[in-house]
């Protein structure tokens, strides 16, 4: 169906529009008025014979004569019609064929729409007729209808860019000029739109603006087809890396290239990723003496061509900036320690010295003052090592440990808080030796954390569990209280940073918020995995597994095991 | 008696040291503001051990412990060093550069004394001819 029809035109034409031979036809009436009015003269005059014969009969031929002139000049006037009526039908057919064409009545509602519309929207013509206008647009332009809407109302036109919705969805983008159509009297009528759908425009521009955008990155772009190892794109910044000029692409495959500029690295990340089935890896690579971040991303598949998205990125700056973050940290703990050392020498005097006449009211706010520095000093070690845990510096050494041992001096040093909060602490499954490969430090660190928390939240009396499994895979190290167990909201950020119940009770039990996420992060990284069982009003346990060493251990060797080792327990 | 040469540029914890130290009558402590001043007092005495700070404007704990070993009768003395940054590999790298042992700041006052005749003990059993220490 077309929106504008040739027979419209013709009607309001005339049927002199098919009309073409102008000149015979606009002498011919004219050359008749005259023969008539001739005619008419020659049989008056010669038929009458009183005195005013004459005259009635050149009146009659000069009428006669002016309606050949009248036809003439009605015939030219359709032919200017004519004229003027037939490229307005070609431009309208044209604009017909190129433009998506709607109308809307002045409810919104869509009166009509042409086969473009059809076409470019994947709907039925029954589907969009008696319909609003704003089911043709998108989401984000829905706003924008009842704008266009309002300003047609007014009787003004509106120009620009509608994001419209095919059937299925898909964003559409038209540019577009909506007219308000008038009826008598000048009201509005409704209105009529015509698109020109630019979607494809658009996505070439971003394409475009894309490609500029890439060229423009400081850090290295390359794409590399994975079916011959061919760099099939090189941004500006990876052109200057190779030496190669703009529009100008190595011509040897990415093997030579990388070899050439010293990239093998990245050559052997992308073979390896290729069989791995994985879909991207990193690396940190240093080309003539600049650290880069790589990250290698595979796309598409081996059936439609899987090409390899290459990214370097300069991360000098990022780490300066992380070497002195991490000083200020180090140097802010270190200067938070030396008046802590004092704080807590001092107090430590008093408290201890039997020389010193302590009175009992004060020595309670001393003890007050002794054990909040040592939470200072807690949480001041925990920053530490959050902080080398970020920046990947943890150290852990692993060597054959006799883990029985651990548990046994971890169980002895933290005899104090036992008395403190009024606990009892059992271990069992520690009386034989247990050889595993573990860093004995971290691994009490661990433990002291576990055991730590599971006195702060037993009730006074309480009883806590310390056991170990030995499993033929791996040791599986609990700690079991009789405290009243996390909360179910709780569970899920157990292990996130300052997660251990509210802020109020980590405060109560002198906890820093950050010790399991800690503990997490040191058992990961000697392989083992760390978590809990918990119910409410029954308690909590805590564990944590380690992979068996493969390597036995001489007995030996278990008894030499700590020395120069410290162990520090809260105090 | 313990001799102890003390290298610590904080006032207070050089006295709160002194005082941990006194408590069991067992030390005498030369306390230093500096590594140059431990150097200027070293010729005029004899410690049984040194007990260095080790960061410190001027001269650090290691520079001044480097400098002391010059001395004849300071080649053997065995050296504690107390630090805030007592990190596993911070430990390991002085005891690399010569030290017998590191103690960790904050310290226990009340168990400072201890520590340090454990440390002693155990050198005197790692090393022949040093003196028994009471």
């Amino acid at each position: 169906m077309t929106l504008i029809r040739d027979t419209d035109l013709q009607q309001f034409a005339g049927d002199d529009l098919t009309m073409f031979d102008f000149k015979l036809a606009d002498t011919a009436p004219v050359l008749v008025g005259i023969m008539l009015g001739a005619g008419w003269y020659a049989g008056v005059t010669s038929l009458l014979s009183f005195p005013a014969a004459p005259l009635i009969a050149a009146t009659g031929g000069v009428a006669l004569a002016a309606i050949g002139a009248g036809v003439v000049a009605v015939r030219q006037t359709a032919r200017r019609h004519a004229q003027l009526l037939l490229p307005m039908q070609r431009k309208l057919q044209a604009l017909e064929a190129h433009c998506v064409v709607s109308m809307v009545d002045t409810d919104g509602l869509l009166k009509d729409v042409n086969d473009l519309m059809l076409d470019l929207t994947g709907y039925k013509r029954a589907d969009l007729i008696g319909q609003p206008v704003e089911v043709l647009y998108d989401r984000e332009d829905k706003a924008l209808a009842a704008r266009i809407r309002s300003q047609i109302c007014e009787g003004r036109t509106w120009q620009g860019e509608t994001r419209l919705k095919d059937a299925s969805g898909r964003q559409i983008f038209t540019q577009t000029t909506i007219m308000p159509l008038t009826g008598r009297g000048g009201t509005v009528s409704g209105s009529i739109s015509v698109r020109t759908n630019t979607t494809h425009i658009n996505q070439l521009l971003a394409k475009h603006h894309t490609m500029d955008t890439l060229n423009e990155l400081r850090d290295d772009v390359w794409i590399v087809n994975a079916g011959d190892w061919r760099i099939s794109y090189l941004n500006h910044a990876a052109r200057t890396r190779l030496g190669c000029a703009d529009g100008e692409l190595p011509r040897e495959a990415l093997e030579e290239v990388a070899y050439g500029a010293k990239l093998c690295d990245v050559m052997r990340a992308c073979r390896a990723l290729q069989g791995s089935g994985d879909s991207g890896t990193r690396l940190e690579i240093v080309h003539d003496g600049v650290p880069l971040h790589v990250s290698i991303k595979q796309l598409g598949t081996p059936q439609a061509g899987a090409r390899f998205l290459i990214l370097m990125t300069d991360i000098s700056d990022q780490i300066a900036q992380d070497r002195r973050k991490s000083e200020f940290v180090s140097t802010v703990s270190h200067e938070l320690r030396a008046p802590l050392t004092s704080i807590k020498g001092a107090l430590g005097l008093l408290l201890g010295s039997e020389d010193l006449k302590v009175p009992d009211k004060a020595l309670a706010l001393l003890e007050i003052a002794h054990r909040s520095s040592d939470r200072l000093i807690l949480i001041i070690n925990d920053i530490l090592d959050l902080d080398k845990i970020s920046h990947g510096e943890m150290l852990i050494e692993m060597q054959d440990t006799d883990v029985a041992s651990l548990v046994q001096e971890t169980h002895a040093a933290m005899q104090i808080l036992q008395e403190r909060f009024d606990v009892v602490v059992e271990v069992t499954g520690a009386d034989a030796p247990l050889p595993f490969l573990t860093d004995p430090n971290r691994f009490i660190q661990v433990l002291t954390n576990l055991l730590s928390n599971a006195c702060k939240f037993s009730p006074q009396g309480g009883r806590v569990t310390i056991e170990i499994e030995d499993n033929p895979d791996h040791v599986r190290v609990s700690v079991q209280d009789e405290g009243a167990g996390i909360p179910a909201a709780e569970r899920c950020k157990i292990f996130q940073r300052f997660a251990d119940m509210t802020n109020s009770d980590r405060v109560a039990k002198g906890g820093t918020g950050l010790g399991l996420s800690i503990c997490k992060a040191i058992v990961e990284n000697m392989g083992g995995s760390i978590g809990f069982q918990t119910r409410e009003g029954a308690g909590t346990n805590f564990y944590f597994t380690l992979p068996r060493a493969v390597r036995a251990m001489p007995a030996p060797v278990l008894a030499a095991t700590n020395s120069g080792r410290t162990i520090e327990g809260p105090q | 008696m313990i001799k102890i040469m003390h290298v610590e540029d904080d006032d207070d914890i050089r006295e709160i040291a002194e005082m941990a130290l006194s408590l069991s009558g067992e030390f005498e402590v030369v306390q230093c503001v500096s590594g140059e001043a431990a150097l200027a007092r070293a010729p005029d005495y004899h410690p049984d051990v040194l007990l260095l700070d080790m960061m410190m404007p001027g001269m650090t704990g290691s520079e001044t412990l480097e400098h002391l070993r010059k001395m004849p009768h300071m080649a053997n003395v065995p050296a504690i060093f107390m630090t805030a940054r007592a990190q596993h590999a911070d430990i390991e790298q002085l005891r690399d550069n010569g030290a017998a042992d590191v103690i960790s700041k904050p310290f226990d006052p009340m168990t400072l004394g201890d520590q340090i005749k454990e440390i002693l003990q155990a050198q005197v059993g790692q090393v022949c001819g040093l003196r028994p220490v009471a």
